[in-house]
């Protein structure tokens, strides 16, 4: 049973390569964007790449349909793409030409008989839902990332243009907010939200931040209602997704509107007063304490190690 | 421009109840519209100005919501119920719109509940779509669209007929007073069921059973010995290696 991996987006397209795997036939890549994603895509363990190459001033959107052609065309038993919003949009388009079952998310799978079966969490993490699909699966893939150890890449062939104009044309790009707070490639972020009570009161999380060599991070009340700090400090759904090894949130409370955006982090402690608090839940380790004593604690632990 | 809202077309997971054996029972549980939802129709009503704009929602729940916001009239394919398979939906969704006919634009909430309904949505029309929107201006007869990308947004000019999937970023603002939320319920309403837009797919995916996850339970320290509740969490990054 063959798959089709699309990537329009950096992102862990070796784990969505390797799930993909899980099938025993082979891992095409489509690939939409510039030459480098390409490259980094033919180095993620998949058997062989078609690269779309774009304009700068052209979303990869607009060649949904080719894309969708030149998948329907292989009728692969799986396709699975990131959950950037090109991706999503490319993934629909093949998954109408293929008259696949579209699933919204799929952290990983496997075979059993004929049936392809994908385990994952649904009611907000409260269950764990096993899924049976007997046709053709298109699935947004959501797991984790892995390494790919001494990677050979795949060849690369890139696809001609198809000819028609762009439906689509991208007029003007924001500099990317996220990046200002370097947070996408930090290792150690120390988070606030609004159980630091007042401005002032940054000053000993940051000090936190500062002894283990941490990133600064924020919920979004803290940015649109406190003003505290600007959105590329946010994470959550609306704003950013980041992945730390590490990732201490200080007074947060764990909506899943937040915790979405650091689901991908590898180790999550919780700085909290309430013991109900949600985070609790949805943490590795928490303390249950007062913030204003808890963190003076934590950062001479730090300076010590 | 003709536009159609397509709203409520999800149950919210915080509706369902979960037993002790992992079952969980939707049964009190009715469609609702989303945070999505609620953005979306703040950009319908600006790009349907000196137009028409219409309701398009599946299943039970309230039929005059966006009524409430500016629609002027709805169609409701009420016998729909979720499905793992967003395609279902996706499809009847793209019937519903090709009943109403005549639209330019569709908009839609992105969906945080099941992010690829509006996607199939799209795909099954055979338009162009951009996802993770957060404002439209029509420009002449072209759109403006600023949609997220990465960390940052872009503004892409696109033409019609085109699916926007909105994402929000907060609550609704300003719910409809008292005045707005009656007035919607005279508003036209066409009830209509899967059978007369000629929709019969069940879709791919069936659910084996549904569990409760393995306990993946934290370790939570007591603060009221802030000294010791560090050094046994310093312990524990340290066995976990991240430290
Ligand atoms: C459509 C939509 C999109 C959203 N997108 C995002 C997003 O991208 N990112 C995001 O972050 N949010 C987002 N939100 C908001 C989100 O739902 C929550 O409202 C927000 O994350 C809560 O922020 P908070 O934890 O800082 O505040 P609160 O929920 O008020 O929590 C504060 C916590 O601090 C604790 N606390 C208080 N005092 C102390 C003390 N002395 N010591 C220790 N703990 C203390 C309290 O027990 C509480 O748990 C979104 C909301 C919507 C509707």
């Amino acid at each position: 049973m063959d798959s089709w991996i699309i990537v329009t987006e950096a992102g862990p397209v070796a784990g969505m390569a390797a799930a993909a795997r899980e099938l025993g036939g082979t891992v095409t890549a489509a690939v939409v964007g510039p030459r480098l994603l390409a490259e980094s895509t033919a180095a993620c363990g998949c058997d062989s790449v078609q690269w779309f190459s774009t304009l700068d001033s052209v979303p990869a959107e607009s060649l949904a349909l080719q894309v969708a052609d030149l998948v329907a065309a292989a009728s692969p038993r799986l396709v699975l793409a990131l959950d950037d919003p090109a991706g999503r949009v490319l993934l629909a388009v093949a998954a109408t030409r293929l008259g696949a079952a579209l699933v919204s998310s799929v952290p990983g799978l496997s075979v059993e008989g004929d049936d392809l079966v994908v385990t994952r969490p649904a009611v907000e993490g409260k269950v764990v839902e096993t899924l049976v699909v007997p046709g053709a699966l298109a699935g947004v893939f959501d797991g984790e990332d892995v390494d790919v150890v001494s990677p050979v890449p795949a060849a690369i062939t890139e696809v001609a243009p198809s000819g028609m104009a762009p439906s689509m044309r991208i007029i003007e790009t924001t500099v990317a907010p996220g990046e200002a707070a370097g947070l996408q490639q930090a290792e150690r972020v120390v988070s606030i939200g609004r159980g630091v009570r007042k401005r002032e009161d940054i000053a000993l999380v940051e000090e936190l931040a500062d002894a283990a060599h941490a990133k600064m991070a924020c919920t979004l009340p803290i940015c649109d209602d406190m003003r505290w700090y600007d959105e590329s400090h946010v994470v959550g759904t609306s704003t950013q997704q980041i992945a730390p090894d590490l990732y201490i949130a200080v007074g947060v409370s764990g909506q899943p509107q937040h915790m979405s955006g650091v689901r991908a982090a590898k180790v999550i402690v919780a700085i909290n007063n309430d013991p109900e608090a949600t985070i609790f839940k949805k943490c590795h380790f928490g303390i249950l304490g007062d913030l204003y004593e808890i963190v003076p604690a934590l950062t001479a632990a730090f300076k010590r190690a | 421009m003709k536009c159609v809202i397509a709203f409520k077309w999800a149950k919210n997971p915080q509706d369902a109840r979960v037993s002790a054996d992992g079952a969980v029972d939707w049964r009190a549980a009715k469609m609702v519209a989303s945070d999505d939802d609620a953005a979306a129709v703040v950009v319908a009503r600006d790009l349907a100005v000196g137009d028409e704009l219409v309701g398009l929602t599946v299943g039970d729940g309230d039929v005059a919501w966006a009524a409430a916001r500016g629609a002027t009239r709805t169609v409701s394919v009420a016998d729909v119920e979720p499905n793992a398979d967003s395609a279902v939906l996706g499809e009847v969704l793209a019937a519903g719109v090709r009943r109403i006919g005549g639209a330019d634009i569709v908009i839609i909430g992105d969906g945080v509940w099941d992010q690829m309904v509006s996607m199939s949505l799209a795909g099954q029309l055979g338009w162009a779509v951009l996802a993770g929107v957060v404002s439209a201006t029509a420009e002449g007869d072209r759109l403006h669209v600023t949609r997220k990308s990465g960390t940052g947004t872009e503004v892409i000019e696109v033409g019609t007929p085109v699916v926007l999937a909105v994402a929000a970023r907060r609550a609704e603002d300003k719910p409809p007073g008292m005045k707005d939320v009656l007035a919607a319920r005279k508003k036209p309403l066409e009830k209509v069921a899967m059978a007369d837009l000629g929709v019969t797919s069940v879709g791919g995916v069936t659910l084996r059973g549904t569990a409760l996850p393995e306990a993946a339970d934290a370790r939570i320290f007591d603060g009221a010995d802030p000294e010791g509740a560090v050094e046994q969490l310093m312990t524990a990054l340290r066995s976990e290696g991240v430290l």
